[in-house]
Order: structure tokens, then sequence, then C-alpha cells
């Protein structure tokens, strides 16, 4: 049987079964494990009563006891061992989904994670063992929902969303007010003229329609974040109803507090209506003053953490949680607040962070969200084997019906007048796929269950339905939505890189557009974020930026952001390795000139002695980089041995000679780092500052060949001709690598060659990891 | 606005205007105030001193390009259909009210406008964005901060990405699929926010 996973044609396929398997046990594990929990809970205390007793005896009568060698005591570790299972079930659900290739296409990852949910809900009731209530509202609001809501407001396209805010505020407000009062108001419409059979539909108040109705008709960042993750829809629409799902939750917050203190007495006048417009600004400015706040904070702290690296990432986590946290005890929109402080304080926090905080940040809320993200849909699935149910056909397919009409008429209507101010009309599939993509989620299930059982007689039902809707969306939504897309040809998320050419147009129309918008006298849009855009760069990024830093415009970090991109690739794609070792590190790393004149020092470096198996890789890459493979292997006197052009490598010469040429040409344009300030943000990436090895700028001095590329022209007297450089690093190579100490001016090229080989060794380690560098959203330069 | 059909009668051939710039007449009388509210000294023409007193042109660091591409080549002055005729380049795509089928291209397509851009870059009109053209832009935007070397090195990877015929400089043609690869919102098809009349949006 060894022999089947050993064979490599049947490990591939034994994989996706193997993943299987992996799942049944998993689940039969959990299912075990957590009625074992329950039921050895009551156990274990009456144990620790008895073993209480004992004691108690013990100081009386003495008897002596056997030592017990091994104990079992679960109740001591209860609470955290379930959740790290519940935790560990999450992500080896995840795991397991990816690994069967043909699932994860067809159905979306939420709709799997709620029939594990129902699954593992199934199991525990089959177990006889009460189902932990894990959709604790408070656990869900704060501890499952911040990650993800964070995530997403860390990572917002700002340029996108602040150019179609008009749209998505109109559509998150007033589409969810028009909802939530369509939905109420025909319900109870509906439920008023049911035939007089005993339904307890006909008891149903007004009010709690309409409280129902405003649970129900939020859309929910968590399942649309789901599903429209894995369908790539064009960037507009997607910031569109993502936009909507999270701006409307200033707008679920007021109508349902409005809606509980109201249903009590029965009665809400035209003042209380008011009142809900006031609150409902407070709420919605109120939790986004709170972020922003928060948000300044963690940007100011950013700004001394030079000496602190390691804890970065932290600042921004626990200082947008503490937004969160402050904007809920106002009773505030928490997630606005949330968005707001992870908006604000991005571009300020990535001036000031490393690289890698950079990307601990990335991964932590990416890792965070995503077990939140699975375990909300396992807790769904498992609620609703749980949950209190009662079903009434006529409530729930109405309820289904109408938040479909309502999403329907509701986005249809609002596109049609929101369609006069815009100058990118939406489309008729544009709308459609907005309606289509309204999904509902586990914020309406945590509302429902937030209401109270004894004022609301319904609740039940209320849930019951809630959870109807939520499958409904997800399942049948969630699952079509991708066809369809395809079937209507939506546009897709267009996949190519920002250039440097976009970058320089974007800011250049920018200038344009507004000069023309002075010129006609009309204070429109880039005029307001022109003036938004001085007033930070004047007075905000001087407070909020460490040192030199806040002086780097925009399009320069986004230019060393992405020759390090290249440097990077380059390296990693073996790129590194085809150029000859002597030029990349020398032509990037040593032309760090400061704008001031070097330190004259002429202190000779002390070059360490290569180990012997260094010395090996390196004369490995040189082997297989300039194909002089057998040159080396016979050469056993180093030291005299030159390049014979009449050997049998003279056509390997042949071909290096054209490399060079074409070399040197994509040298003067990518390779060159030019001079910039030694603090620079993008310096230090460059020597990768919190590397303990880091490369500390050397002192310029004559032994070492510095290659100086001037661009402007390539003829200028001062360029040294990169060739010069390669033939001499040649005929270094034929004298084999010297990793002695210079012996005077012997070795005076040496010791560029050894330098630039270690660079090179260090080069590729450190960048060995460039982060999660497959999503090109997160790194668009700021440009507000 | 106190606009009345009478005031119409001070714009000389209006309604050629409209045909021709696709302007509707509340637009292009809103435009005539402006414009005559720039002339300072009621010649009915505007030069470049009269641009220059816009506050805010000022600042922008591409201002002066932006005045100059009112001013044809060797004009020292800009009537009222000139300038007309420049702002058209920023309506929106797609409604163009002409009456009669013209066959030429309107004023506001995407090719004219991409044009109009590419000519603020082109100062020298010679068809082609040198690698000199390209820096003095990027000076502009950039300003004091960066070093030479920095604007240098960005002036070379764009002339690099675009330039597909190797001459070292942008045409046209490699300018318009620069743009065109990317969808972006802010390519003059899609982000030109001139309704004059819609007041403060």
């Amino acid at each position: 049987t060894f022999h089947k996973y050993l064979d490599p044609s049947g490990f591939g396929k034994s994989l996706p079964e193997q993943g299987l398997l992996l799942l049944v046990v998993l689940v039969l594990l959990e299912g075990s494990v957590l009625p074992l929990g329950a039921a050895s809970s009551p156990d274990v205390s009456h144990q620790d009563d008895s073993h209480n007793h004992k004691v108690a005896d013990h100081g009386v009568n003495a008897t002596k006891k056997v030592f017990p060698v091994l104990d079992v005591d679960y109740h001591h570790i209860q609470t955290p061992f379930e959740i790290s299972l519940w935790v560990l079930l999450a992500s080896l659900m995840k795991l397991g989904f990816h690994l069967i290739p043909r699932l994860s296409s067809i159905v979306p990852e939420s709709c799997l994670l709620i029939v594990v949910g129902l699954l593992v809900g199934g199991l525990i009731k089959l177990a006889g063992e009460q189902v932990p209530p894990v959709l604790d509202s408070r656990l869900f609001f704060l501890c499952l929902l911040p990650p993800i809501i964070l995530d997403a407001g860390y990572f917002l396209p700002i340029r996108p969303f602040m150019e179609n805010v008009g749209t998505i505020l109109m559509f998150a407000v007033v589409g969810t007010v028009w909802n939530a009062f369509f939905v109420g108001g025909l319900l109870y419409a509906v439920c008023q003229i049911q035939p007089a059979n005993p339904s307890s539909l006909h008891s149903i108040e007004l009010l709690h329609c309409l409280l129902f109705g405003s649970i129900i008709s939020a859309v929910d960042p968590v399942a649309v974040l789901a599903v429209f993750e894995e369908i790539h829809i064009n960037e507009l629409l997607h910031i569109l109803v993502f936009g909507e799902s999270l701006l409307n939750d200033a707008v679920t917050v007021v109508l349902y507090h409005l809606f509980v203190e109201y249903a009590g007495v029965g009665t809400v006048t035209v003042m209380d209506g008011f009142l809900g417009v006031i609150s409902f600004l407070v709420v919605a400015l109120g939790g986004v003053l709170v972020g922003a706040i928060y948000g300044i904070l963690a940007a100011f702290t950013s700004r001394f953490t030079s000496h602190t690296r390691v804890i970065e990432p932290l600042f921004v986590f626990v200082y947008s949680y503490m937004a969160y946290l402050s904007a809920e005890m106002f009773h505030l929109s928490g997630i606005m607040a949330l968005i707001a402080c992870g908006a604000v304080m991005r571009p300020y926090v990535e001036a000031n962070i490393s690289h890698k905080s950079h990307t601990t940040i990335k991964y932590f809320l990416k890792m965070w969200s995503s077990v939140s993200e699975t375990l909300i849909f396992i807790f769904l699935g498992v609620a609703t084997v749980d949950g209190p149910h009662s079903w009434n056909w006529t409530f729930v397919t109405v309820t289904v019906i109408l938040c479909l009409v309502a999403r329907v008429i509701g986005v249809v209507g609002l596109t049609y007048i929101i369609n006069k101010f815009r100058i990118v009309k939406l489309t008729t599939k544009d709308q459609f796929i907005v309606a289509y993509g309204g999904l509902r989620g586990a914020i309406a299930f945590s509302l429902g269950f937030l209401l109270d059982q004894n004022q609301f007689a319904h609740r039940k039902m209320f849930l019951t339905a809630i959870i109807t809707v939520i499958f409904f969306t997800v399942f049948v939504q969630g699952m079509t939505i991708k066809p369809l897309v395809e079937l209507l040809a939506v546009k897709k998320k267009q996949e190519a890189k920002r250039s440097i050419n976009e970058e320089i147009h974007t800011q250049f129309l920018d200038h344009l557009l507004t000069g023309i918008e002075d010129i006609c006298g009309h204070y429109g849009h880039h005029h307001w974020k022109d003036k938004l855009n001085r007033f930070n760069k004047k007075y905000v990024k001087k407070c909020l930026i460490a040192g030199e830093r806040s002086k780097e415009p925009q399009l320069i970090a986004f230019y060393h952001k992405m020759e390090m991109k290249q440097a990077i690739e380059l390296v990693e794609s073996g790129g590194g390795v085809k150029l000859p070792s002597a030029v990349p590190s020398t032509v990037s790393m040593q032309n760090i000139q400061p704008k001031k004149p070097p330190p004259a020092k002429a202190a000779e470096r002390a070059l360490p002695q290569l180990p012997k198996g260094r010395e090996e890789e390196i004369r490995k890459i040189l082997r297989s980089n300039l194909q002089r493979t057998r040159q080396r292997l016979r050469s056993y006197n180093r030291h005299t041995l030159v390049a014979d052009p009449y050997e049998d490598g003279f056509s390997d010469l042949l071909i290096k000679k054209q490399k060079m040429i074409e070399l040197e040409k994509k040298m003067n344009n990518y390779l060159t780092v030019p001079a910039a300030p030694p603090d620079s943000p993008t310096m230090c990436r460059a020597r990768l500052a919190s590397d303990p090895q880091a490369y500390s700028m050397k002192p310029v001095s004559d032994s070492v060949p510095v290659i100086q590329v001037d661009l402007a022209s390539p003829q200028s007297p001062d360029s040294v001709n990169v060739m010069d450089e390669f033939r001499r690093a040649n005929q270094e190579e034929d004298q084999g690598l010297m990793m002695k100490p210079p012996q005077g001016s012997s070795g005076s090229n040496k010791p560029g060659e050894a330098d630039t080989t270690r660079d090179q060794q260090r080069l590729m380690r450190c960048l060995s990891d460039p982060g999660p560098s497959a999503d090109e959203d997160e790194d668009e330069p700021f440009l507000p | 606005m106190g606009s009345s059909s009478s005031s119409m009668d001070h714009i000389p051939n209006a309604e050629e205007l409209m045909q021709e710039t696709g302007f509707s007449a509340a637009h292009l009388l809103r435009l005539y105030e402006r414009f005559e509210f720039l002339d300072k000294d009621q010649t009915g023409e505007l030069r470049p001193e009269d641009f220059g007193a816009i506050g805010g042109l000022a600042l922008n660091p591409i201002g002066d390009r932006i005045i100059s591409a009112f001013f044809s080549p060797g004009q020292e002055t800009v009537d009222f259909p000139s300038f007309v005729r420049v702002l058209a380049h920023f309506r929106p795509n797609g409604t163009n009210r002409t009456r009669n089928g013209t066959q030429q291209e309107p004023v506001n397509s995407r090719t004219r406008k991409l044009k109009f851009a590419f000519q603020l870059y082109d100062q020298d009109r010679d068809g082609k964005i040198s690698r000199a053209e390209l820096l003095q832009v990027l000076r502009a935007m950039l300003g004091i901060q960066v070093t030479e070397e920095q604007l240098q090195s960005i002036a070379e990877r764009a002339i690099q990405e675009a330039d597909l015929d190797r001459d070292d400089a942008i045409s046209f043609d490699e300018f318009k699929k620069v743009q065109q690869v990317s969808p972006h919102p802010q390519t003059p098809t899609k982000e030109t926010p001139l309704h004059p009349t819609e007041g403060g949006r």
C-alpha cells in the first residue's frame, strides 16, 4: 500500500482522496470531542468535589492514595481547547476544499463551509449533546467580525471608492431604507390578510415587521466578500456592492435600535422619525470620526517606531480594534469606524514602517480575516441545526420573495436617478449584478439572535426566516453568480499591472483637470481633491511621517517600489544568475551615492574568508551563468590562466559577448537605482534594514570598480563602459575566485568580485520572501 | 442665472458653436459669462495674463502648459470660439448633440481627448514625446524634492515601457496604447467633469 503513495503518477490522484478522507476523519473527531467535552465537565466538576472531600478527609485520616501518574483534567483547559479545535477545524476544512479542485470551482467556499457547519451540528445533535451556542452575538460582533472588516478597510482601494462614493452612499442609505420599509410593510400587510386560520401571523405588529425588515435588508459584507472574491469582477462593480455592504451598517444600526426601542411602546411619531434621521447622521459621522481619530493616533505612533520594528504591526491592529470597540460603546457604527481608521492610517503608516512589518500586517490581516470568515460560515451551519426554529411557510416564502423584489426595484430605481449624475453610467448588466450581489449573511442572523424573546414573541419565526433568506442568497445566488457573470460577459477585473506611464499620466490628468476646472471657475471634484492633497502635503504629512520620507513624492515611492519588485523578480527567476555576478550588485547596491560627497575613508575593507561550501555555490552560479564549465574544472593554476580565445570556449565567448550587448542595454534601463537620500524608506528597504546582515553603505574607495551609468547620455565621459567591466570580470574568473584578503594591487579587482558575489548571496537570501505579491490591488499607490 | 435668450445674441455664431462643440445653450452661456469675467480689459479676447490671474492655475504644476494649450501657435490672444473649442474636449463622451450627421469625429471623442493631453506633453509639436519633454513634465510635477538622477531614471523607464518602435520617444499611437491598457476611470474618456450648470457637483 505504501507504493501507492510513493508512486509519482498515483500520487496526484490520491491527493484529493486523501483530502476527503482527512475531512471525514476530522468531522468525526470534532463531533466526538465536543460532546466528550460537554459530557466530561459535569464529571470533572463532580470529581473536583469528591476530590475536595478527599482532601478534607485526607487531613483527618491521612490515608495513602495511589499517586496519579497520568491524570485527565479536561475541565482545566476546556474553553481554550474547544476554541482551538474549532479554529483548527475551520482551517483544515479550508485546506481540504482546495485540495479537491473541481468542487471549489463550482461551489463557492461559503456554501461548503455552511454545509460543514450543518454536518458538525448534526453530528453533535446525533451524539445527543447540546450544541454549543456558537454564534453568540457578542462573540460574533466583538471577535469574529472586526478582523474581516479591518482587512477590508485597510486594503480598501481608496481611489475607486472615493470616485463612486456618491453612488455607494445612495445604494447604502436610500436603498437599505427602501428595502427595510418595503419588506416590513408588505410583510405586515400579507400577515394581516392571512385567512383567519389560527395563524399566529395576525398578531404581528407593524413595528415588529419593520424591525424584521430592517434586519433582513442589509447587504452583508462578509458574504459579499466571500462570493465576489471568487468571481473577479471588474473594479467598479466590486467596489459598488462591497462599499454598499460596508456603509449600510450605519443605517442598519439606527433602524434596528429605533425599532427595538419603540417596538415596546408601539407607536412611532414623526418626532421619532426626525430623531432617527439625526441619529443616523450622528451614528455615521460619529463612527467615521472615531475611526479617523484612532487612525491619526496610529499614524502618529508609527512615526516613532523606527527602533522597535518588531511591534509595529501590533499598533495597527490594536488601534483599529480600539476604534471599533469605542464606536460600539457609543452605539455608533463600528464598521464605519474600522474602515475609516484603516483607510486614514494606511498611507502614513506605510510610509513609516519597515518592509517586513508591512508584509506582517498584510499576512496577519489576511490570515485572521480568512479564519474569521470560515468560522462564521461554519457557525452559521451549526446554529441552523441548533437554533430554535418555527417554520411558517407563508412568512418565510413571502420574506424571500419580497427581499428579491425589493432589491431589484431598489437598484433599478436608484440607478435611474444616479445615472443622471454619473459620468460613467451604470448599464443594465451592471444593475443586474448589483442587484444579484446583494447577499445577506451572518450579521442579519446575529442581529436577530439579539432580540429578546420576551419582547418579540415571534423571534423564532424571524430567525427561521432570516436563516432561510441567508441560505437562499448564499447558496442560490452565490453559486449561480459566477456562471451568470460568464454568461452575461460582464467585464472582469483587469489583471494588468500598473505601469509607470499610467502613474505619470494619472497625476498629469489630475493636474490638468484641476486646471481646467479653475479656468471654468467650477469648484468640482478635482478642485477639492487638489486642495486636500495640498493640505495633506503641507501639514499632515509633516506630522505623521517620520523624517525625510515626508517629502518623498508618491511617484518616486511608486517608482522605487516597482524597481524593487522587478529586482526581486529578476533575482528569483534566476535572472540574477543569468547576469554576470559582478554587475547587478555593484550597480544596484553601490550606486547609492549620497548627494553629499562620500566620506573620504581610505580604509581597506577586510574581506571575510568564504567557507568552502559558499565558494562552491558561487562557482556553480558563475558556471551556469557564463557556460565556462569545463574551463574551470580544468584550470588548476588559477593564478596564471588567462582566457585563451582559441580554446574551445570561443563560441561561448561569442555568445557571452552577444549577451553582454543586450544586457548593457537592459542594464542601463533597469538596474540602476538612482541616488536617493540615505534615509528614504525605499533605500532602507533596498538595504533591508531589518536584516541583521544588512548591507551598510560602504565608502567609495578607489579600488572598487564602481559602475556609474549615466543615463542621460550613454556616451558621456563619465560612464564606464559596462563591457569593459564584464571583460575584466571574466578575466577574473579565469583566475578563479580569489577569496583571500587583498594582496596589495593584485587584489584590486578581487574585492569587488568577492564583495559582489557575497552581496549576491545576501540579496538572494534576503529577498527570498517578497511577501504576498500576487495581489496587485494592495500595492496601489495611495492616490487619494 | 438670469439667462435670457437675448444674451445669447451677444455670442457670435452661437448656433454654429453649439453644433460644432456639442455644448448646450445653457452651457455656452455660462462659458460666455466666464469668458467675460476673465477678460478684464473687455477686449473680447483673452491674453495669457488673464489666465495667469486665476489663482489656482498659478499653483498648478502644469498651469503654464494648460494656458498655452488655448493659444494656437503664433497667436497672442484667444477669442471666445477658440476658448470654447478647447473646453469642448472635456465634455463627456456620448452625448453628442450634433444635429447634422457630420462625418468628422466629434470633438470629445476619446482620440481627440488623448490627442489634447498628448499635445500638452509634446510642447514642440513634433508628434513625439521625447525624453527631454517627459523630463520637463516630471520636473514640473515632482518639483524640487527629487534628484535629477531619479527623474531621469523614471523618464527612462517610462519610455522603456511605452516605446515600441525603439525610437526613444513616445509617439501618439504608443501613448494611446499605454492608456488603453487600463480602463482606469481617470482616462480622458470617462473623467471629464465639466457640467458647468451643475454647480458644485
